[in-house]
């Protein structure tokens, strides 16, 4: 447990720092302020393009940082050799591979909640339509995120760091296309294609089976309950490919 | 020195080059008006998760290609297609079905504007907006000697329903009244003019313009029945347009 811990806390310090990453929170700040300008012109709806758009943008700038910081983690400490100095000492490859995941869930925290509460500032402020709602959605969608790291991670104890955010990339848009997957499982008359398509359907992550945006909007209603089943799904994703990453990573030859 | 005195000057001159070339641009033409527009059923298998986001998105460009083409070539032919795409992905977005109701006006379907407002007011059968302006689309572009009827009919459903101003039951009561035909629309433009967009109330001055008096006292006189059935600060924003240029 210790060990994991350090590693955490080390991860959390090293990827904090990074000025990638100040960069691309700073441009994601200017575009969800950027929903001033697309509310200024859609006559008399500024509340709802604010947070329409800012959660586009909090969703697809904290999938950049999710999947190029999660897809450096493992390889950044193979370039630099310090993995061998890690596993020289009674540290073991699951710990590793969770540390590295527990640190990187708190920069995506820092990072995602930033953006949440400025979002949420400035709906406030200018268009007096702020609720708690938009940092409900802020907390799904950094889950969803949890589910991509975890697959990217996994990716990269695989292969390359650019495959594996290409590849990240792929799973959170097959994601969103989850229930296609399902009406191609139950429209196929093939016993093969049905049985393949299911086991693509269970592998990728649903990440569209709670619309939190339109929720936000007034579009349709969330019940916490739902919240509750798709947030507690998404972890179990989580420790399941964790888990398949640590077993790939247990067969690496250092 | 010389050397850096050199440098600062290419920057400089660069960076007029840049603004000079960006200043001398022709103005863009006139897009054109028929634009490609997917079938809502398109996003709703394919993203389902930003189905809000892309309404909101094509309701940003329904606007922009409202405003464009009513102030240039007067041809809106993909505006039913955009409007019907914007509020099948957002069934509750009020905003749009009204700004799109009042466009499809001047595309020259009224026949759709009013079908887009029933629309909805299925999907929204709570929200008195809708009864309220297919009342006004039943009276103002509806045929017949019926008209009246339907007209006060919708404005009777919507003064039943939660949060809808004291004057819907009025207005139906005076388009129930026989005659006046003209102190009827003049109501009812007021209405209009309620729908808050800048493009409605433009409009809304313009007929109101047209059917009312010349005469200040006798415009006045019309107008003043205005205030019975809109809160006062509209009605007085409304009698300010339509009194302006008048000497005080």
């Amino acid at each position: 447990m210790n060990q994991v811990v350090a590693i955490a806390v080390n991860t959390f310090r090293e990827t904090i720092r990074d000025r990638v990453l100040a960069v691309i929170v700073v441009f994601a700040l200017v575009m969800i302020a950027g929903g001033l300008w697309l509310g200024s012109i859609s006559l008399g709806e500024q509340g709802r393009m604010m947070k329409d758009f800012g959660l586009v943008a909090v969703t697809f700038f904290g999938l950049i940082v999710a999947v190029f910081i999660a897809a450096g983690l493992v390889h950044k400490e193979v370039e630099k050799r310090t993995v061998f100095v890690l596993f020289s000492k009674p540290v073991s490859r699951a710990a590793f591979i969770c540390g590295k995941f527990i640190g990187l869930c708190g920069t995506m925290a820092v990072v995602l909640g930033g953006m949440g509460v400025f979002l949420f500032l400035l709906v406030w402020i200018v268009a007096h339509d702020a609720s708690g709602m938009l940092l409900v959605a802020v907390a799904m969608i950094y889950v969803q995120l949890l589910a991509i790291m975890a697959v990217t991670i996994f990716f990269s104890t695989l292969g390359s760091a650019i495959l594996a955010s290409v590849l990240g990339i792929c799973v959170f848009v097959a994601g969103q296309l989850s229930h296609n997957v399902l009406s191609l499982t139950r429209l196929s008359h093939n016993a093969v294609t049905a049985a393949l398509s299911w086991i693509v359907y269970v592998v990728i992550p649903n990440l569209s089976a709670v619309d939190v945006k339109a929720g936000v909007v007034g579009e349709s209603t969330l019940s916490w309950g739902e919240i509750g089943v798709w947030t507690a799904y998404l972890l179990a994703y989580v420790v399941v490919v964790l888990a398949l990453a640590t077993l790939v990573f247990r067969r690496k030859e250092f | 020195m010389l050397r850096r005195a050199l440098v600062v000057l290419v920057v400089l001159a660069c960076a007029g080059a840049v603004v000079a070339y960006q200043a001398t641009r022709p103005a863009r033409a006139p897009a054109s008006p028929k634009v490609f527009v997917p079938s809502p059923e398109f996003f709703q298998d394919f993203s389902p998760s930003f189905r809000t986001s892309i309404a909101d998105a094509y309701y940003l460009m329904l606007v922009q290609y409202y405003g464009e083409h009513i102030q240039g070539d007067k041809r809106l032919d993909s505006l039913p297609a955009m409007a019907t795409l914007v509020t099948a992905l957002s069934p509750h977005f009020t905003r749009a079905y009204l700004f799109s109701a009042f466009a499809l006006i001047d595309a020259g379907r009224p026949d759709l504007a009013y079908a887009l407002l029933e629309k909805g007011f299925k999907a929204n059968p709570n929200d008195w907006h809708f009864p309220a302006y297919l009342a006004f689309f039943a009276y103002s572009y509806g045929q017949g000697k019926e008209k009246d009827l339907v007209a006060a009919q919708w404005y009777q459903k919507a003064a039943e329903l939660p949060g809808s101003p004291e004057y819907m039951a009025r207005l139906a009561g005076i388009l129930l009244a026989r005659g006046g035909a003209k102190e009827k629309a003049v109501l009812l433009w007021g209405q209009a003019f309620l729908a808050g967009d800048k493009y409605s109330r433009q409009r809304a001055v313009s007929e109101l313009a047209k059917i009312l008096p010349k005469d200040k006292e006798a415009r006045m006189r019309a107008l003043a029945p205005l205030y019975g059935t809109m809160p006062k600060p509209e009605a007085d924003a409304l009698v300010a347009a339509l009194l302006k240029g008048y000497a005080q």
